[in-house]
């Protein structure tokens, strides 16, 4: 998952102001980056960014695991990034995690 | 080993290879192209591209060693001529001929032109190379006259005047776009162009050009003379539906297809701008690029022996400037406004019997998001209530149990 293991571990939020099923972008030292709370204190992040014409994704629709652009309806498998339609694309990641504590570190 | 061939270099026909690969599909893929690029989005043709802000790169439908990772053949800058379905051949512009066990025809749609207006000054933007002819016209203080408020036209409006040419657009109608997506998104869009100095001329038509030494002398149905640098042409398409008809299709408007995009002639279908098909009990023609890859997809399952067809909504949308416009399934009959017509930022819905058929909306992506989802489900809705914006379209869908309560 993590496309990018170099950069530095950021502190974003607690993960209790993360809902399940909503998606929140933070901005990490310039860069936005999307997060979702799968649930089971599992998150997961990404760009902010679609990969088809690099428009932020927090406008977009998360259904179940199913993130569809708000812009062209291109969707998305959050819990791995891969492009449900079309296929050949995929979310660029980043390495999160959450702390015992409840922070959500993201690795950007 | 069979041998599909895909005619077409748009993204309706780069779908299907794609969706025939990733099925599992171990026969020929021949993708034959009158245009000498690999399949791509025509969007930002009269969009980024256009402005400059996207490369060539930026909008292919597939990365460059897509054909070569994908053992899909490619037959670029060659028209397919003639088809004899009998013989199940085709035959192409540099004189070869190609057999197949299935043909897709993604033909498109080309620019319709207006007689007696042609020439070096003349444009009108299908394909990259219109686009890129044009763009090397965009410069600032140069008069740019439109011919239509159509997509095309005001897109390109939008792009020229955000770099400094000045722009008239003709319009015969009383607004802009209102034909396709109704007089709010119309009215709004005539006062955004207004703001940012283009002048939109409704009620207008340019009857006649004339070449000068300089420029260009347009002529008005009233008389009046209109002098300019370049004229694009923005008055809509013709389907390429030559090849079909030569063979014997059946073709009305566009070619004519069932349900999976099946023509009249055996193992020949037909995806995508060109294609008119029967979605919802009739016949349907949209120039839409969503749509345009949903067929297209669905097409390769149908190759493979799927028998589900695309009953999906159709889907379109417009940038111009920062505004936002997209619409989805069939607008008409009783329509409701949501949102504010001030703030530009607002969801007209289409009505029918109680239920959701289309809407159209200006800077509103939550609305479409959540209409989408609304239209895939039998669902109740009255006028007032899609109008009060404290009613929340997410209660139109069936409740789910969240996923945590699944898990418990
Ligand atoms: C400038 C522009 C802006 C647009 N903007 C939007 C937008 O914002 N939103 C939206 O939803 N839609 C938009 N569209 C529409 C969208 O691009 C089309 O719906 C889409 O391109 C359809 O794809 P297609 O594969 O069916 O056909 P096309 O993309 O038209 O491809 C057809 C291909 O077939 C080739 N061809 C034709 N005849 C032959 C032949 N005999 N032999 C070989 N090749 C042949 C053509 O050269 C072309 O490569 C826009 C279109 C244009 C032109
Ligand atoms: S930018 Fe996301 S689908 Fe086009």
């Amino acid at each position: 998952m993590a496309d990018t293991a170099t950069g530095q571990w950021h502190a974003v939020m607690d993960v209790d102001d993360l809902w399940e099923g909503e998606l929140e972008s933070v901005d990490v030292e310039g860069t936005s980056v999307l997060l979702i709370n799968l649930g089971g204190n599992q998150v997961m992040a990404y760009r902010n960014r679609c990969p088809h014409q690099d428009w932020p994704l927090q406008d977009g629709d998360l259904d179940g695991t199913t993130l569809t652009c708000a812009q062209h309806l291109w969707e998305f498998d959050v819990t791995s990034g891969r492009g449900v339609n079309p296929a050949n694309c995929a979310l660029v990641g980043y390495e999160c995690k959450v702390d015992e504590d409840g922070t959500v570190q993201v690795r950007v | 080993m069979s041998r599909y061939v895909l005619v077409g270099g748009g993204v309706a026909t780069a779908a299907t290879a794609t969706g025939l690969r990733a099925a599992g599909f171990a026969g020929e893929i021949v993708l034959v192209s009158g245009e000498p690029h690999l399949p791509y989005e025509r969007p930002p043709l009269s969009k980024e591209y256009l402005a400059g802000t996207f490369g060539r790169g930026d909008f292919q439908a597939n990365p460059d060693g897509w054909a070569a990772d994908n053992d899909i053949e490619l037959v670029l800058g060659t028209r397919a001529q003639a088809l004899d379905p009998g013989l199940r051949r085709l035959s192409l512009s540099d004189g070869s001929t190609l057999t197949y066990d299935a043909l897709v025809l993604g033909t498109g749609v080309r620019a319709r032109t207006l007689p007696g207006f042609e020439g070096d000054r003349v444009h009108v933007v299908r394909t990259i190379a219109d686009s890129e002819r044009l763009a090397e016209r965009l410069v600032p203080g140069r008069h740019l006259a439109i011919l239509g408020a159509g997509f095309i036209g005001c897109e390109v409006a939008a792009v020229a005047a955000a770099k400094g040419v000045r722009v008239t657009v003709f319009e015969p109608e009383a607004l802009p776009l209102a034909r396709v997506v109704g007089p709010e998104v119309g009215h709004a869009m005539l006062d955004v162009h207004g703001e940012q100095g283009v002048v939109i001329r409704t009620g207008e038509l340019v009857t006649g050009m004339s070449e000068t030494p300089s420029g260009v002398e347009l002529r008005t149905r009233d008389g009046e003379v209109v002098e300019c640098d370049d004229v694009l042409v923005g008055v809509g398409s013709v389907p390429n539906t030559e090849l079909a008809v030569e063979a014997g299709l059946d073709v009305d408007g566009g070619i004519l297809a069932d349900e999976h995009g099946r023509t009249s002639a055996p193992d020949v279908y037909a995806v995508g701008d060109v294609a008119s098909r029967l979605h919802h009990g009739r016949h349907v023609r949209v120039e839409h690029h969503d749509t345009a890859v949903r067929h297209g997809a669905a097409l390769a399952r149908t190759l493979l022996g799927e028998s589900e067809p695309w009953t999906g909504e159709h889907y379109f949308w417009s940038h111009q400037y920062e505004h936002n416009v997209q619409s989805l399934g069939r607008l008409g009959g009783q329509t409701v406004l949501r949102g504010s017509l001030e703030e530009r930022s607002f969801t007209v819905f289409s009505l029918a019997d109680g239920r959701i058929t289309g809407m159209v909306a200006l800077n509103r992506p939550r609305d479409l998001l959540q209409t989408r989802k609304v239209l895939a489900v039998p669902h109740e809705v009255t006028a007032a209530q899609l109008a009060d914006e404290d009613f929340a379209l997410k209660g139109l869908l069936p409740q789910r149990p969240r996923r945590s309560e699944v898990r418990a």
